[in-house]
């Protein structure tokens, strides 16, 4: 079933981000990948993405639990807790450092928290709702306060060494979308430092019957050396499908908190490139909102995004405005979103 | 791969490398007509040819043909 509101009080207290080194704007890109710039710009539009690991070289700098740690770190300071306040952790991606240890539990580690629920979500662009819909179910069973995080690295994905022309368009559509960064929210049962009341929370696995739109492969000790392609994106049916899905994901999200088109201050849109971005937006046509995105400027982020997204709405929320983020996870399609309220 | 000079040199290449199928008869067909095409295959046509030649490609007036006749008339203008 899809989970909805619910009587008890979640509140966003802090967010904290981390994006690695240097922006890698869209002429150092094409000059490593070996594609046109101008094209990039054309077709993609995102002006800057960040790698936590050496393009040229591939050489790895830092890992995703280096990259949620920072980000949780400044969550957790930005909140002005302490790690004994923290009850519970949660942290969703598709790019796990290790299958085992999980990265939600290296983080906590590094973090000082301990005798305490750990979970991983494996997810991709709806995997920050997710966390968040069970941060707030883990909140109403009793917690005080806990830390939900979510973060993608592309370095086991991307080799910057193949030749773009013969990858399958599939394949090479992911190296001109993707970037690294995490992120992370420390929720609270009672309003708390931004005090930002979570109204509601959509999440809903819409893909009974559907191929997916995305599939993230890995290899292991027995399939290491096959030619199978470790990214696959039906681009075609992302751009069919995610502003429909869009759509839909904001009506229900103001049917269940009882709000209309008028309610709403900031939209929080899907970020998938900034041209994609853009289209959704149109599509929606919501009037009079107010758009906060980031993937111009941080490249598709996975997980991280709708934590960079937050991290830019929290100092335009005015007392008593409403936001609505949205999310479309075009895997295998889960429709996620959240209605926020500052109190 | 020498950069491809005739239009059927150049039609040949599409074919062979961008895994379509393009026969002489397409040469003039609209792209938005030509099976497989889209802004992917745009790009990795762009990058092979700017591998070949060693010059970046006016993207934009690459876009701006309607037909493969037309890119390639692009690309005769840049040699």
């Amino acid at each position: 079933m899809t989970r909805i509101d619910d009587p008890a009080g979640a509140y966003l207290a802090a967010v904290g981000t981390a994006l690695p080194g240097e922006p890698v704007d869209n002429a150092t890109l094409g000059r490593l990948l070996g594609v046109s710039e101008e094209w990039i710009d054309i077709f993609v539009g995102t002006r800057a993405r960040y790698f936590a690991w050496d393009l040229e070289t591939g050489e790895v700098r830092r890992t995703l639990v280096d990259l949620c740690a920072e980000a949780g770190a400044r969550a957790l300071e930005s909140a002005g807790l302490e790690a004994a306040d923290i009850e519970f952790v949660v942290l969703s991606t598709a790019t796990p450092d290790t299958l085992l240890p999980t990265t939600a539990t290296q983080v906590a580690d590094r973090l000082g928290l301990d005798h305490l629920p750990v979970y991983q979500l494996q997810a991709g662009c709806s995997g920050a709702v997710q966390a968040l819909d069970l941060g707030r179910s883990l909140l109403a069973g009793g917690a005080g306060a806990g830390l939900v995080l979510g973060g993608d690295v592309t370095a086991r994905h991307l080799d910057v060494r193949r030749d773009p022309a013969r990858m399958p368009t599939e394949e090479l559509v992911n190296y001109v979308l993707f970037g690294d960064g995490a992120g992370a929210a420390v929720l609270t049962a009672e309003p708390l430092g931004e005090r930002v009341a979570v109204r509601g929370v959509l999440n809903s696995f819409a893909g009974l019957g559907r191929p997916a739109g995305q599939t993230v492969d890995w290899y292991g000790v027995s399939d290491r050396h096959s030619e199978r392609p470790m990214l696959a994106e039906d681009y075609k049916a992302i751009e069919e499908s995610v502003p429909a899905m869009a759509v839909e994901i904001f009506w229900e999200l103001l049917d269940r908190v009882g709000w209309s088109t008028a309610d709403v201050d900031h939209l929080l849109p899907p970020q998938l490139s900034e041209r994609m971005t853009a289209r959704i937006v149109e599509h929606m046509a919501i009037p009079s909102v107010h758009e906060v995105s980031c993937v111009s400027d941080t490249g598709n982020t996975g997980n991280a995004l709708p934590f960079l997204q937050l991290e830019r709405l929290l100092p335009q929320l005015a007392d008593g405005q409403r936001a609505i983020g949205v999310t479309v996870e075009s895997s295998k399609w889960i429709k996620t979103g959240f209605a926020l309220e500052k109190v | 791969m020498r950069e491809p000079d005739s239009l059927e040199a150049f039609l040949r290449m599409v074919g062979e490398e961008l895994d379509l199928t393009v026969g002489d008869g397409d040469a003039d067909r609209d792209l938005a007509d030509l099976p497989g095409w889209d802004s992917m295959n745009l790009l990795r046509l762009v990058t092979l040819l700017e591998a070949d030649s060693g010059r970046r490609l006016p993207v934009r007036a690459v876009l701006e043909a309607r037909s493969l006749a037309e890119i390639h008339s692009v690309l005769e203008r840049q040699a």
